[in-house]
Formats: C-alpha cells, structure tokens, sequence
C-alpha cells in the first residue's frame, strides 16, 4: 500500500476534529480516502500496460531473464497479416454472439417464468443460479466428463436418442456447440437475476392497467415489458459481454482450441502464442488488440449507464 | 402478470418449462456430487449407472495422499487476503469517489471500469514479467497481488454504488452534530452499506477462489491452488474421475453456500450496481 | 555421432553414445540387448574443460536463483552431503512417477533429502518449466525434460550432468552404458556433447490387439484378406487397414476395428508420424540425426514431399474407418475406448499394458511393433529423460544429482517396475535380464508392462525407432502439425494443403525460434 495520507486519518479515530482552515492545500478527505486504493491500481494497471506496449514493439528473449530487443512494428504487421489469428478473432465473435445471445434469450425467458410463479421463487431461484458460482475450470472439467464418448452421461443421452452418435468434443461443429453450451450452462444463470430483478422492479399499475385493457400476455410482454426492463437487459448484455472476452478457463480445460481449431478463440490463441511458443512479443501485440476491443466495450457500457441516468 | 384468459397452456407450461430448466442446471452439478460418491468401477460404466453403493474412497485418498490440505491452505490464503484487502481498500475508494466531486471525475471511474474489464490474457503476459522482476513469483504473495487487478477496481465500483445510494443527508446531519468526516462515513454510512461490504467480499472471494488463469501461470510448488489441482487430476493414464468429481465437489460447494447467503444483493453487486435488486 | 572406441577414461569421464557418462569404465551389455549398446569413447581434459565451461556459461546465464533452500554437509558420506534440504520434482504425471511418488521413502532414509513432487500433464508441465526457466527461479531443480518440448527449447538452461557425475564430492553413475544407446541420445542430449537428462522412461508406440478376437476369426480373416491378420514381423499398414476394417464390416464383437488417438492434440502428431516415416517421408532431411541428437538449424522441411502427401493420405483414410471417437480422444482417451471394447486393435503408448491388464480385457491383448510401410517400420518413442534446473542454486543442483542418478538406477528401475500404483518400463537394460522379470514376458505376468518387451525392444533398434525432430522451434511446428492433421480430420483440407499448409508453419515458427533466440 503506499505512504499516502489516507491511512494515517482511519488511525488517527473519531476524536481528530475538522480543523480544514489550518490543513495546507492537498487532497480533500475523499481524495484522502481514494489515495491508496488508486495508488495500488494504478500500479497494477499503468505499469502492466506500458510494459505490453513495450513488448509489443520488442523481440522478447526468455532464457536467462526477459531481455527486450526493438523490433519496430514486426510484431503489428504480423498481427494485421496474420491470416490464422485473423480466423481466431472470426471464432470469438461467432463464440460471443453465440453464448452471449443464448444467455440473453434463455435467461430473460427464464427470468419470465420463474416472475410467474410466487410459491417456490427463491428457492427454485437459488438452485438455477448455483452454476455461476463455480470455478470454470470444473465446468470444462466436467463437461469432459459429460461428453466423454466412452462413459459420459450426456453422450449416452444423445447416443441413446440417436441425436448424435459421433464424439461430442471430437467433431468441428459438435464440439463449438458443446462449449458454448458448456458457457450457457454457467452464465444464463446471471442474465436470469439480473432481468428478474428488473422485472420485480415494474410498477404494478402499468401491468395492472394493460391487463384490463385485455392485451394478451405476448403483446403485453413487447410492448410494456420488454420496454420498461430494456435498461436492465442492456446492462445484463454489456456485463455479461465483458465477461465472456476475459475467461477463457472452459475451452483451455475441453478441448485447448481443436478439433481443426473451430474452438480456438483469440484468448486461447494468446496464451498459446504466450505461453507455449514463448513468443512474447507477438502475444503482447494479440493482447493489446483484444484490450482494445474491451475497451471500447467498456465504453458502451459506461454511456448507457449515463444515458439511463444509471451511473452512480 | 397474470395471464388474463388464465390459459391451461399457461398452467401447465409454466411448471413443466420451469422442471425443464431446473434439470438442465441441476442435473451436472448432481451428477458430479453423485460420481464422487461412486466406485471407481461404476464411474465409468457404460451404460451410465444411477445406483450403486455410496463409497467415501475418492475423499480417502484425496485427503490422505494428494496434500490437498496444502491446496486447501494456498486457496484460502491467496483468496481471502486479496478479499480482504479489496474490500477495505475499496470501501474507503468507494466512499470517496461516491462523495467527491471533481473535474475528471469520469475519466478515473473509467479506468477503474476498464481496468476490471481487461482481458486476463492479456493482463497474465505483463504481471509475469513484472512479477518476475519482483520475485513473486510461484509466491502466495505474487496470487494476492494478482488477484487485486480484478477485485481492487471490481471492489471500489460497487463500493461506491452502494455508497452512492445512501442518500448523504444522514451523514450531514452528525457532521452538523459535530462529528469528523472520518466518524460520520465510519459511523453512519458504513454501518447501513454493511450487505454491500457483505456482497462484495463475497465475489471478491468467488472471483479469487474460482481462478485458474493466472495461478496456472503465476504459481509455484509452493502456492498452487485448488482449481490447479483438479486440473492436475488430468493425467496421462488416465483421467481419476472419482477424485476429480471429488475435489470438484470440494471446490464448488463452499462458493454456492456463501453465493447464496448474499443472494438478496448479488444483482447490485454483479451489475457494478447498475441493477439494484429485490 | 561419431564412432568413438569404447574404452576407459582416466578422467572418468567418457564421451560417446552410452559411454558419455561412464565413470567406473562402461561394461558390455550382454545377451540380446547388445544389439542395441552403442560404442563408448574417451575425452580429454581440455575438451571436457571446455565443456564445462561452455556448461557454466549457460548457468551463469540463468542469473540469480530462487531461495536457495540447500543444506551442505561437507564432512558427510557422498550420499548423505545434503541431508535436510527439500527439493522439488516437476514431472508429467505418467506412470513412473506415480510409482516414485509412492516409492520416496527410500530416497529419504538414503539421502536424508524430501522431494516434492508436482504433477501435471504434458502441455502444462511444458509451459510451468519454460515459466521457471524465463523466471530464473530455479524452483524445481529436478525437471522432467521432455525431449522435444523441453530439453531442445531450453536445453541452455539445464546443467549438464557430466560435471556431477565427474565431481569427487558426488557419487558417481551406476554404469552408464546400461542405458539403451538410443534413448541415452534421445533423451538426453541436445546438439553438442552435453549430458542433460538420463533416460526415465521409455514410452514407445506399438500394436495392441485383442487376441481374443484375432484368434476367433483368424481363419475367416485368412479366407477373406487373403493373409494372416495376426501381427507378425511382415505385416503393413495396408493389412492393418484392410483387418480393420473387416471388423468393422464383419463382426460384431466390436463395433470398430481400430481407434486413434486423433484429437487436436500433441497424440495426433505422435500418431501420425509412424505413418510418415513408414511410408518414406520425413520432417527432415536427415531425420534419424534431427531426431536422435537434434540440430539447431534444420533446414527446409521435407513435408510437402510425394511419400509425406501419401503418408497424409493414408492416415485420412485409416481414421475415416477406425471408431469415430478418435478425433476426440488423445492417448487416455484412445486407451480408456480400446478397454471399453470399442475396437480390435489400437496404435498406443506400450505403458499403457499397466492400465490394460489391470482392466475388463486384461489377458486378452496381445503386444506387436507397429505395422510396416513401404519404407520400413516406425515406431514412436516418447522416452523421456529427468535432468537438473541449471538456474537452481549449485548446492541444489547438487543435492538434485542425488535424486536424478537414484531415480534413474537399475535398483530403482527394478521397483518401479514392480510398483503397485504404476510404474513405467526401465529405461536400463540390465533389469530386463533379472530373472523375474524374464519370466513375467510371458502371461500370465505380475508385472504387464513387461509383456511388451519384446515388442519395444523391436521398436528401439536403431532403424525402427521414429523419433521426431529435436529442433528449438518443435513446440510451435508440433502445434502446427497437429492443427492442420486435425483440420484434414475435419474434411476441410486434403492431404496436400495439409501437408503444405504445415510446411509454411514450420517454417515460420522456426525463422522465429531462431529470431527469438538471437534477441
């Protein structure tokens, strides 16, 4: 933690009294307050990110310690030429839709049902939302095990039912939709509280009053439901989007990017570059880029919430 | 939102929807719990085998050969005091950039924003360098401090969305009864934001308990974590389903039980406050 | 390698393919491992000096080490110098070492030394250890250096064992020249004449087959094929995908003839390659050289060669007919389907003869080298060695010999052999001829492992063994190789953009280990 003042005003107590007249100009009490905890971020955030920028533009050397020779622009014209990390991009934005959009689908669906009943809500509520408490890396575990052709429980459902007999994890098609799913499985869950809070928070009348009018349930839920929730479900999509660009424990534990790489996204690709071929600084390069895509989604977020007058 | 026409479809296809998706989310963690209870002969039958005799085997031997209680330690260590640390540095951060109003007000709550967002990627490949330059690594200390890129700004935003909802004439009314600052943010508003410091240890703990990118990178023989080893259960003769169901288990079931205590506030925190719930 | 005449050091140090480490002077390996015992030679004092000088270069290199945990008792035995000290053992998870694991409390009592041992699977193992060595921690001083993913990457930072075999203070190795020639080159050498592994394990593909069902059906096969489907010294890969698929058609005994191991995965490049030696092709020029001792500038590759393409092409087809599993599975996965019964007959790792006799087809498997092409009969080796962190302070270096030259000894060999919780096959010839282990070649066997022996003793000769590049760039042209086989799987590219396709990778990767290593 740094030497900032902060500290020294929580040790000094309740009895320090205000004396603002004699404190020289320096930070307020707030200021105060933020010193230190935006001391260590910006130590973990600033430094970090001159470093990769750094490394982006360098021949990284490992052996004997990092060593950084110039390699001018080597690393981004290879990025921007690089016709396989091109398709790992292609793969996470498909991957993103697709998980990010089942997620929204089932879990507002989810989020409707679950808003109809009232006996058994928070308990059935509590069981749907324990998949999002678990370490990813278990849920790419045991999906393994669900869809090992050998011995898993899934792969003899489908087998058994003639939807598919091939190996779940082995077939291009099969396995993207199996650690989308996997994904699904984990994160609908969350789309599912958010949108329900959402819903809890409707005014009564509103609903009351369309009733009367005998709109029926699907019109009623386009045309005043989905309206009146839409700032929620907007914040649901932007967190949960920022969300599925950082992880990347699922694929690593199923299938690391195969069959064909139809699962290797640009997060798999990175750690790959990183950290099996060492090559640093093009991995640095692939991680810039992919901060700059969170970025900009960080930025969306941000407005909306200003917009919708949601910013704290 | 009652149906007006009260349809039987409505009736009928709630319930059934609703046991549809309840099995759908249930029934893995299920099978996992059950397959850690199972002989190791049946864990991979085929067909698939609903009964059989419960056994305690997989525990046995992940208790006693596997110093799992290492694991253990590493895991509650490495989580709890970067939770900690976040929490209480992100209280105070939050409480001040709630209360504060300054030119550039958003730009700092933007980074804090996007240092949270940052791809863990891309964040491994730079702290490694830099850890290695500071001898953290394969340290506890090293996963502390890694953990903190995400839980310190996650813990100062929804710190200060809470915050931000305590309307502020309550603290102004014991500074006009002449208390300090520091007495009316420790005094008054702390104490009413207690399930948002609640909420926020709480995912601060799920988020560090959970992780495997960075200790499968950042550890060493010293502090590797829980979620290393059931990864390391993976090997090359075979996969010990029974232990790696196990250990699963191990890993899973105190998350969902501290998830679900917080439940009530979970929305505010999840959202970064954006959403408040019930 | 060059022909060096077997013959004592006065150093103790001798120099040549087993004799390299030779201290109490090499004896001749009888009986019908000679075959295999290479030719052991001398060295000088200046060239040995230079070498270890080149060695503390690499050291020096590897910068400040981690905390430094060794405890020195100069006064003590050989053996018993570093009592107290605590070492730490990174290895794959395979077989031997779960045996080791279960087998650390002699070690202790002999040495007064505790070794951790961390665990993990390959890929990882490979990643954790190029950490360590970038971290210059120097963590875990005794390394299991995968030939290719480990020892040839970061063959500068492992210390070359030469020097504590040679140091009076140490005790010396229980002769060298037990090690098999070619896995003494594979495993532990990288280019020059340094030591940096001893051989550890030895896994070898070969054929598994179920003899149950070859017995069965031996005659209808006969009658149909028109040859004897049972492995023998002169049958192909052609008859090996003709009995395939003959019991898939055929039979009902099982639902396939053959698996493979065919997931985007380090396994499929291993499977692969059997068929790209045995049918003329090469990663290569000069391929057996690349493979046995390595080389740091290999040249162009020979991928898109015709016998390459045809290579390619068979191996399409023989996985269009094997269990469909195969595109999923890597080798436990292939292995837990061959128990299951999903196949006939699988090209697998020999160590997993363990697991099989241990399983619901035990006794019904029979052990064969693999099939031959038109070129010859290549079959994988996979044998690794264990070797010492050169970033690691010298005391634990030292204390870490200790624990490489116990694991790797014909004592221990023998135990592990024997272990209950696993165990792999003793990379030392001399344990082959113990007489109990002699007999367990023949079921029914206490030690199954063993039933194989006479199979990988086919495959290690010299001109079956396949060995795969040993080159500083193998970790991305592996990754390469294994992701455009994986997408010719798919049905998204025929062999010849495969082949080419992966040709353009190695490539790459290799123009930038080399720009990498410069930097």
């Amino acid at each position: 933690m740094g030497a900032v003042a902060a500290p020294k005003t929580a040790t000094a107590g309740p009895r320090d009294a205000p004396a603002p007249k004699r404190r020289r100009r320096g930070l307020s009490f707030e200021g105060r307050l933020m010193a230190p905890a935006l001391t260590v971020l910006a130590l973990l955030s600033i430094f970090p990110f001159l470093y990769i920028v750094a490394l982006s533009f360098s021949r990284v050397g490992l052996l004997g310690g990092i060593s950084l020779e110039w390699a001018a622009f080597d690393n981004w014209t290879r990025l921007f030429s690089d016709g396989a990390v091109g398709a790992s991009w292609l793969r996470s934005v498909v991957y993103f839709v697709a998980t990010v959009g089942l997620e929204m689908f089932l879990g507002v669906g989810i989020a409707l049902l679950l808003h109809e009943i009232v006996r058994g809500r928070n308990v059935l509520l509590s069981a749907l939302l324990m998949p999002m408490f678990m370490a990813p890396v278990i849920v790419g575990l045991l999906g393994r095990f669900l869809t090992d052709s050998t011995y898993g429980l899934y792969a003899w459902v489908l087998r058994e039912t003639g939807i598919y007999t091939g190996e779940i994890l082995g077939g291009t098609t099969a396995a993207f939709v199996a650690v989308t799913l996997m994904d699904v499985w984990q994160w609908t869950p969350l789309i599912t509280l958010i949108v329900l809070a959402g819903l809890a928070s409707m005014p009564k009348s509103v609903i009351e009053a369309s009733s009367i009018d005998g709109a029926n349930y699907w019109s009623r839920l386009r045309h005043i439901v989905l309206p009146l929730i839409s700032g929620v479900l907007i914040v649901a999509l932007l967190i949960r989007s920022m969300d599925a660009i950082r992880y990347f424990d699922i694929i690593t534990n199923t299938t690391n990017g195969g069959p064909a790489d139809a699962t290797k996204t640009i997060p798999i690709r990175l750690y790959e570059t990183g950290f099996r071929f060492f090559d640093l600084g093009y991995a640095a390069a692939i991680g810039l880029s992919m901060l700059a895509v969170s970025i900009i989604l960080a930025n969306v977020f941000m407005n909306q919430l200003k917009r919708r007058g949601l910013a704290k | 939102m009652s149906d007006a026409r009260g349809g039987v479809g409505k009736r009928i296809g709630v319930p059934v929807l609703l046991a549809a998706v309840t099995l759908w989310t249930v029934v893995p963690l299920l099978w996992m719990v059950m397959s850690s209870f199972k002989p190791s002969g049946d864990l991979t039958a085929d067909p698939p085998k609903v009964g059989f005799t419960p056994t305690l085997e997989h525990y046995d031997t992940l208790l006693s050969g596997n110093n799992i209680g290492g694991y253990v330690t590493n895991s509650v260590i490495a989580a709890g005091v970067s939770t900690v640390i976040a929490v209480a540095l992100g209280c105070l951060a939050g409480y001040g950039l709630a209360r504060s109003r300054f030119r550039g007000k958003d730009h700092v709550a933007f980074w804090i924003i996007s240092t949270r967002m940052a791809p863990i990627a891309a964040v491994v490949l730079p702290l490694f360098v830099i850890f290695r330059a500071t001898d953290l690594l394969g340290t506890t200390l090293g996963l502390i401090v890694a953990y903190l890129t995400f839980n310190l700004p996650f813990a100062i935003w929804i710190m200060n969305a809470f915050f931000a909802d305590l309307p502020p004439a309550l603290e102004e009314a014991a500074l006009v009864d002449g208390a300090t600052r520091w007495q009316a943010f420790r005094r008054i508003a702390l104490p009413l934001v207690l399930p948002g410091v609640a909420t926020t240890a709480v995912l601060c703990l799920v988020f560090s308990w959970n992780d495997y990118a960075f200790a499968s990178t950042f550890s060493g023989p010293d502090s590797q974590t829980l979620p290393i080893a059931a990864s390391q259960l993976v090997t090359q003769t075979e996969i010990d389903w029974g232990q790696l169901t196990a250990i699963g288990t191990i890993v899973v079931a105190p998350m969902i039980v501290v998830g679900l205590i917080v439940r009530r506030w979970l929305v505010t925190g999840l959202t970064l406050g954006a959403v408040t719930g019930e | 390698m060059r022909p060096i005449r077997n013959q004592p050091s006065t150093l103790g140090l001798a120099s040549g393919t087993a004799g390299m480490l030779a201290r109490k002077g090499s004896s001749q390996v009888s009986g019908e491992e000679s075959q295999m015992s290479g030719e052991g030679g001398a060295l000088t004092r200046r060239e040995m000096l230079g070498m270890l000088g080149a060695g503390g270069a690499a050291l020096a290199l590897g910068g400040c080490g981690g905390s430094g945990g060794a405890r020195v008792d100069e006064s003590a035995p050989e053996w018993r110098r570093y009592a107290g000290t605590t070492l730490n053992f990174i290895s794959e998870n395979t077989a031997p070492t779960a045996a080791i694991v279960a087998n650390l409390a002699p070690f202790k009592q002999l040495t007064g030394i505790d070794v951790r041992v961390v665990q993990l699977e390959l890929a990882a193992l490979v990643q954790k250890v190029a950490l360590d060595f970038a971290g210059g921690e120097g963590a875990y001083q005794v390394i299991y250096a995968d030939p290719y993913q480990i020892l040839a990457p970061y063959a500068d930072a492992l210390a070359d064992l030469r020097q504590f075999a040679d140091d009076d203070k140490l005790p010396g190795l229980e002769d060298p020249n037990d090690f098999f020639p070619t896995q003494m080159d594979a495993a532990g050498r990288f280019v020059d004449e340094r030591v940096l592994a001893l051989p550890y394990d030895a896994p070898t593909m070969i054929w598994m087959y179920r003899t149950d069902l070859f017995d069965k059906h031996a005659e209808r096969m006969e009658q149909d094929l028109g040859f004897d489907p049972r492995p023998s010294a002169d049958s192909t890969w052609e008859q090996f995908y003709a009995t395939s698929k003959w019991f898939r058609d055929e039979s009902d005994d099982v639902p396939f003839g053959h698996g493979n191991m065919a997931k985007q995965h380090d396994s499929l490049m291993n499977d692969f390659s059997n068929l790209l030696w045995a049918y003329g092709g090469d990663y290569f020029e000069d391929g057996q050289k690349v493979g046995r001792i390595g080389v740091t500038e290999p040249g162009e590759p020979l991928l898109d060669s015709p016998e390459a393409l045809e290579a390619a092409d068979v191996y399409r087809r023989l996985v269009e007919i094997g269990n469909p599993g195969s595109v999923g599975w890597d080798w436990t996965g292939l292995a837990e389907g061959f128990m299951a019964g999903g196949m006939a007959m699988a090209p697998l790792w020999h160590e997993f003869a363990a697991s099989i006799e241990d399983s619901d087809i035990k006794g019904k498997v029979g052990y064969a080298p693999l099939p031959k092409g038109p070129k010859r009969r290549a079959c994988m080796y996979g044998g690794c060695g264990i070797g010492i962190n050169g970033t690691a302070p010298k005391a634990e270096q030292e204390a870490a010999w200790l624990f490489v030259n116990w694991a790797t000894s014909p004592d221990i060999q023998l135990s592990n052999l024997k272990s209950e919780t696993g165990g792999g096959t003793p990379t030392r010839a001399s344990v082959y001829r113990v007489p109990e282990v002699k007999r367990a070649r023949q079921p029914p066997s206490d030690l199954p492992n063993v039933l194989t022996t006479n199979a990988v003793f086919e495959a290690w000769l010299p001109e079956n063994i396949g060995l795969r590049p040993k080159i500083a760039a193998w970790n991305e042209c592996d990754t390469t190789m294994f992701t455009q086989l994986s997408k010719m799987l798919a049905g998204q590219q025929d062999p010849e953009r495969t082949m080419r396709e992966a040709k353009r990778g190695f490539v790459r990767a290799i123009d930038t280990a080399a720009s990498l290593a410069r930097a």
